[in-house]
């Protein structure tokens, strides 16, 4: 255990810090949920600072001037931290703040005894075989799921305790407002369950993430399929990993001929990956008692951002913040330019946004569009014959089955197409005259 | 005119106007793309990809169109 320990603690206490921050903001209240994210702050603060700290006492050439300078820098800012600690402590709920705190000191222990528990004999020994281990999974999953409707209930409670009447009417009558006013869509089973235990506060919360469950179901489903075709590779593969091989050299010739084969392997993984999922996404919609994820905007939009931030890392990583700054006001070389500088930034700034906006209402007006186009169908040919009083209508839906499968190839070949585009335009080329060339070759 | 009727008239009548658009946008990229594989086919990878790619762009205009009417679907009321 040293210094990486520290640096695996802090990445692990960010990420659940931001679960756990926008959980409680979104359940509980907004302001405690800055105060447990400004708690864990408080705490990776204070906590880099005690390690800086202990290496400026402890490390070699603690008696040099810089040591010395070191460890009054470290005091200094423990003493300012403590100072706005202090400030915190007063604006904000404390309990919240303490929380927050508490989260990265429960992100080590966690860790260490993880640690202990996986590098011990006994561990060893019982993983030797992977059944055991999957056996023990299932089993944590199932504790946790017997679990969370406690939880959940405990919160419900905790958060409906000032005025619980007025919350639970205010609640359902957003229920049914909801499933009247918007466009009514095939049942899932998520629906199903919710309407089948109506009560049940674990049902209510699956409903309302409903969209995140069937993501990650799809996720679950590619993790699956990858691992199955990938765990035991032959030189003469069988009928399933030669598929998946076919679709991952097809992707990997696709996305390499538009970028170029020097930039183009690093980015054919996200890219790739991009395309499979968002296609198993519009295809999981076609399965009876399943939805597209993609038919909401949340998803659709979680997607495009990514696509976006990541371009932009690429464009500042590849061109250096001036060369970046540079592309966005035109490269400006001569004095005209230089004079439309004011046109063209704004111009440019407005385009970059635009991207992610164009990319997350496509997807999502064509999937959402589709599964629309299924309803009226479905409903057409159930009034169609209605004199008959048969619950099956006629299958009217059948042709427009085959264009869902064509759109939803269509768009996920367009969503990943121009994905790639845009690292493409962000990527250093020739068109930009050789001074982006340059500052790319040092 | 009443707001819920002016939405009642308006919105089928501006998908239909920003179907009119992309449906002229997008014969004259299939018009281009089909002579220009006419005369190269050996190209016709190439220029099927690019041909998508404006497809998409001109298509997402009557999408945004579509979507529009989605969010205010609900108010028509």
């Amino acid at each position: 255990m040293g210094l990486e320990f520290l640096v695996r603690v802090r990445k692990s206490s960010l990420w659940a810090s931001l679960v756990v921050a926008l959980l409680i903001a979104r359940y509980v209240r907004p302001i405690d949920g800055w105060a447990v994210a400004l708690g864990v702050l408080w705490s990776l603060a204070n906590l880099s600072l005690i390690e800086r700290l202990v290496v400026a006492l402890t490390g070699p050439g603690r008696r040099d001037p810089a040591g010395v300078r070191r460890t009054l820098q470290a005091a200094a800012g423990m003493t300012a931290l403590f100072g706005l600690g202090a400030v915190l402590l007063a604006t904000l709920p404390a309990q919240s703040l303490l929380w927050g705190f508490l989260i990265p000191l429960v992100v080590i222990v966690l860790k260490a005894a993880s640690l202990l528990l996986l590098g011990s004999r006994g561990w060893k020994r019982f993983a030797r075989d992977p059944r055991r281990v999957a056996g023990l999974l299932v089993i944590l999953g199932l504790a946790a799921w017997a679990a969370a409707p406690l939880w959940v209930g405990a919160q419900e409670h905790g958060a409906s305790s000032p005025s619980p009447g007025a919350t639970h009417a205010a609640a359902s009558s957003g229920g049914e407002h909801g499933e009247n006013e918007g466009p009514q869509k095939f049942t899932n089973f998520v629906t199903l369950l919710a309407r089948a235990f109506p009560d049940a506060p674990w049902a209510h919360f699956l409903h309302e993430f409903e969209v995140l469950i069937f993501s990650l179901l799809v996720a679950l489903l590619l993790v699956v399929v990858a691992w199955r075709a990938s765990r035991d590779p032959r030189l003469i593969p069988g009928p399933f990993q030669n598929a998946v091989e076919y679709l991952v050299e097809t992707l990997n010739d696709f996305i390499v001929g538009i970028l170029g084969p020097v930039h183009g392997p690093r980015y054919v993984p996200f890219l790739g990956s991009l395309f499979v999922y968002i296609l198993a996404m519009n295809l999981f919609g076609l399965i009876p008692f399943m939805d597209s994820p993609t038919s909401s905007l949340n998803v659709t939009v979680a997607l495009a951002l990514v696509v976006f931030v990541y371009s932009q890392y690429i464009g500042i990583r590849g061109l250096g913040v001036i060369g970046y700054l540079d592309h966005l006001a035109g490269n400006p070389r001569t004095a005209i330019s230089w004079g439309l500088v004011p046109l063209m930034l704004p111009i440019h700034i407005m385009g970059e946004l635009a991207k992610p906006i164009s990319l997350s209402c496509r997807l999502f007006g064509n999937v959402f569009g589709e599964d629309m186009l299924l309803v009226a169908f479905v409903t057409l040919g159930i009034t169609s014959v209605s004199f008959l009083h048969s619950p099956i209508g006629l299958p009217l839906q059948l042709p427009f089955l085959f264009l869902a499968l064509l759109t939803s190839t269509l768009q996920a070949l367009v969503f990943t197409v121009l994905s790639t585009i845009y690292f493409l335009l962000m990527l250093p080329h020739d068109d930009h005259g050789h001074e982006g060339e340059e500052q790319h070759a040092h | 005119m009443d707001f819920h009727a002016a939405l009642g008239w308006g919105l089928p009548v501006g998908i239909g106007l920003a179907a009119i658009g992309s449906g002229i946008g997008l014969g004259g990229i299939g018009n281009g793309a089909m002579q220009a594989i006419g005369r190269q086919p050996e190209a016709t990878g190439k220029i099927q990809l690019a041909m998508i790619i404006i497809a998409a762009l001109a298509e997402a205009l009557t999408i945004y169109a579509f979507v529009t009417m989605f969010l205010l679907q609900g108010k028509i009321g």
